[in-house]
């Protein structure tokens, strides 16, 4: 049996540590989220001479201070699990500022491996390393790679196997001069010796980060020992007081003069840097005007290229609108997501045939049929959709547009208690809800990405538009009054949507002002398309695994009371009979609010629950007609109730695929509820506020 | 004495202070943001203030840009 040790990557963000994960693993990963967060945990194995190795890819972070979230999970994963070796990634051409989290690393642990990334850019650059003279000076090993072209991964390899075989193992931490801070050290690492506390870190690690008023240790000091923690608060106290400078920044700043001193010594710059394409560019990206039209038009061709391909739209409505209608149906059908309906359709009748020459012809054949394979359907037509949604985000973060583009937005989004980097979901939302809710994945702050993934579903998707649409068809004759409908939906969902991610801010999350931004702008570069493919993969694999079963359970669920009444199975597709629409009509009271007291829309919004053109199935099936804008007649809309009911089909509450990637994205069942009701809440207020309205102005 | 915020872009300037929060100082600080570091405004006008600093580009909020204090050089 093969040994297995365990070796954690660590890094700030923008050093290509996840193509180095992705170029040892080969992509063959797990990703899932880290406890309790939404934040991403891959992880890997491989096997190298005989040895097993569990690679898990520590949250990209700028330090170890346990300040945020993602610092305090990779601290605390060193600490805890005490990895056989742990990597850091660093970038060869930036090392002034990239070595920061190195150094802490290997202050707070000893076997540690420097993987000094994109020496090929570096050496383009006229930069020219010592590699062996930084391994001489930090007492690690230092591997040149360049993770993007797999140069050097099979050195570090053999690296990662010495250290954990406890060869090329320095003896103690790194030690950094802290100038005036050292006596203050030495005292409290050697209370802290004494009095056996804190034994899980070094002692003069402990020492540095209590001078430095590190909250997280400090609490775990109270914790086992109060005196102690007294003592070490009143040595803080008196230190800043003798040295007349905040303990922190002389920390800091001794930190960043050891780096200094070792870019001094190891790196030569042969040759001046000439200025490149992302200067230029930047010229434009970052203009007061230029940079927000050349974002929008980034996101609008981004949108553009994800829902063509998959759905379509919009280029369906665009040539209709122009007159191409034929050509418009060709697209719908041809699109991704029509292919694959299609061969569902076409899978779906050959069991069908199969069943029924079997002499099953009953519930049976249905629940395959329409529940099972129904479901599946659903499911797997949103695999190409995500994938690309996933694509087109990594190809952003990768290439260095994503925060350039969060910059461009972010003084509209910051009225809001969101920052720049919600523009992403907002503008993926008009596609499809689902990909809004992952794509929050590309905001880094924890709480920003629960609520933009909480309010994002607002934003009516393509499906809405079309139920959208028939509604404004069938209630009004004039096509002025049809668009005047349908923009003021979208205006009110995008007000809704800045809104209430306000008031989440403020009463869910009790944040007052949005996260300030401080962002790093990584030079642009070409996007490695193996990194992508894998981020996207994985990310889309995670998402099916665990969204599928929700969106197969519930589905099946909707298909047994769409088909079941108290009569049996209805063979006859006699919907009215269903516990579906028994249970519609419980409901009346409560569209009854919004002037739309019959059960029939009670039942297509339990229809729409599924898919929201289900509400459209719903008044066709119901009135036996297969134009919807025809059924909606026949059922007696008017266009007081169509505006109730563009409303409430708008908002009352997310598919149920957007509800499964909520699940899937916020972890805490709590926040998914909230979202719901959320939804409803504004459905019931926007909705019945029209019709009350309405009838106080003698409209009906 | 001014705010990193009133820089033109293409202005250089050394840090002398940061107003903010313990929290906040400390962040800027890991960031290269330390006083006594030469930073240059790349970009400055409505929104975030964008700046190099240790050879790394980075965009600050304009609420924070507003407090971190320059000598102007």
């Amino acid at each position: 049996m093969a040994r297995e040790i365990l070796v954690a990557i660590a890094g700030s963000p923008n050093v290509g540590k996840s193509t180095l994960f992705n170029r040892i693993t080969g992509g063959d990963v797990h990703v899932a989220n880290w406890p309790g967060v939404t934040l991403t945990r891959t992880e890997g194995y491989i096997e190298h001479h005989n040895v097993k190795i569990r690679l898990v890819d520590l949250p990209g972070t700028y330090s170890f201070s346990a300040q945020d979230i993602g610092e305090l999970i990779a601290r605390e994963f060193l600490v805890r699990e005490k990895p056989d070796v742990l990597v850091v990634v660093v970038d060869a051409t930036s090392l002034e500022k990239s070595l920061y989290l190195a150094i802490m690393a290997m202050e707070l642990y000893e076997r540690v491996i420097l993987a000094v990334n994109m020496i090929d850019a570096a050496s383009k650059r006229g930069l020219r390393i010592d590699f062996q003279g930084l391994k001489s000076r930090l007492g690690v090993p230092v591997v040149p790679i360049s993770a993007l072209k797999g140069i050097g991964v099979g050195v570090l390899l053999d690296r990662i196997l010495e250290v954990a075989e406890g060869k090329t193992v320095r003896r103690e931490s790194l030690k950094i001069d802290y100038d005036g801070l050292e006596p203050y050290i030495y005292e409290i690492a050697r209370h802290l010796r004494i009095k056996g506390a804190l034994k899980d870190y070094p002692s003069r690690w402990a020492a540095i980060r209590l001078l430095e008023g590190d909250d997280k240790i400090f609490e775990e000091l109270k914790k086992v020992d109060h005196d102690l923690a007294d003592y070490v608060r009143s040595v803080r106290e008196r230190a800043e007081v003798e040295l007349g400078e905040d303990p922190e920044k002389i920390a800091i700043s001794s930190r960043y003069m050891f780096i200094d001193e070792l870019v001094k010594s190891y790196v030569a710059r042969v040759r001046l840097a000439t200025p490149g394409l992302s200067e230029r560019l930047d010229k434009v990206m970052l203009h007061p005007i230029f940079g927000p039209i050349a974002a929008t038009f980034v996101i609008l061709a981004t949108f553009f290229l994800i829902f063509a391909v998959n759905t379509g739209f919009p280029l369906n409505m665009i040539l209709e609108h122009l007159g191409y209608g034929e050509l418009a149906g060709l697209v719908e059908e041809y699109s991704l997501s029509g292919v694959l309906g299609l061969m569902f359709d076409w899978f779906s009748t050959i069991v069908e045939g199969w069943m029924n020459s079997l002499g099953y012809n009953g519930w049976l054949t249905s629940l395959i049929t329409e529940g099972l394979i129904g479901s599946l359907g659903t499911l797997i037509s949103f695999v190409p959709l995500l994938l690309m949604a996933y694509i087109f985000l990594g190809a952003m973060q990768d290439s260095g547009l994503f925060p350039r583009a969060a910059v461009a937005y972010d003084n509209l989004f910051r009225r809001f208690g969101l920052s720049g980097r919600a523009f992403f979901p907002a503008a993926l939302g008009m596609g499809c809800s689902v990909a809004a809710v992952v794509s929050t994945r590309g905001i880094d702050d924890d709480r920003e990405r629960m609520v933009t993934a909480m309010t994002s579903p607002l934003i009516p998707c393509q499906a809405r538009l079309l139920v959208l649409l028939t509604i404004a068809s069938a209630a009004f004759a004039n096509p002025l009054h049809q668009s005047i409908l349908t923009i003021s939906i979208y205006v009110l969902s995008f007000i809704l949507y800045l809104l209430t991610s306000k008031l989440l801010n403020k009463y869910l999350f009790k944040v007052e002002h949005a996260p300030d931004l401080l962002m790093e702008l990584p030079p642009y570069h070409r996007p490695s398309l193996r990194v992508i493919w894998w981020y996207a993969r994985s990310n889309t694999e995670h998402f099916l695994r665990r969204a599928g079963l929700l969106i197969l359970g519930l589905g099946i669920a909707t298909w047994y009371l769409l088909n079941f009444g108290p009569s049996g199975f209805l063979s006859d597709g006699n919907i009215a009979g269903s516990y579906a629409a028994m249970l519609g009509r419980l409901l009346v009271p409560i569209t009854g609010l919004i002037g739309l007291p019959d059960w029939r829309y009670t039942l297509a919004f339990e229809v729409g629950f599924v898919a929201k053109e289900g509400l459209l199935i719903t008044f066709s099936s119901i009135a036996g007609v297969p134009d919807p804008i025809e059924a909606l007649r026949s059922i007696g809309i008017t266009p007081v109730k169509a505006i109730s009911l563009a409303l409430a089909m708008n908002y009352y509450v997310p598919c149920l695929a957007t509800v499964a990637a909520l699940f899937t994205e916020l972890r805490i069942g709590k926040y998914v509820i909230i979202t719901i009701l959320m939804e409803l809440g504004l459905a019931l207020i926007t909705a019945s506020l029209v019709y009350r309205s309405a009838l106080f102005l003698g409209f009906m | 004495m001014i705010p990193l915020a009133f820089l033109m872009p293409g202005q250089r300037g050394r840090i002398v202070t940061l107003d903010v929060g313990r929290g906040k100082a400390r962040r800027l600080m890991e960031m290269g943001l330390l006083p006594g570091e030469f930073v240059e405004v790349l970009s400055n006008s409505v929104g975030p203030v964008v700046i190099r600093v240790r050879g790394m580009m980075l965009a600050i909020g304009r609420n924070v840009a507003s407090r971190i204090w320059v000598e102007v050089t």
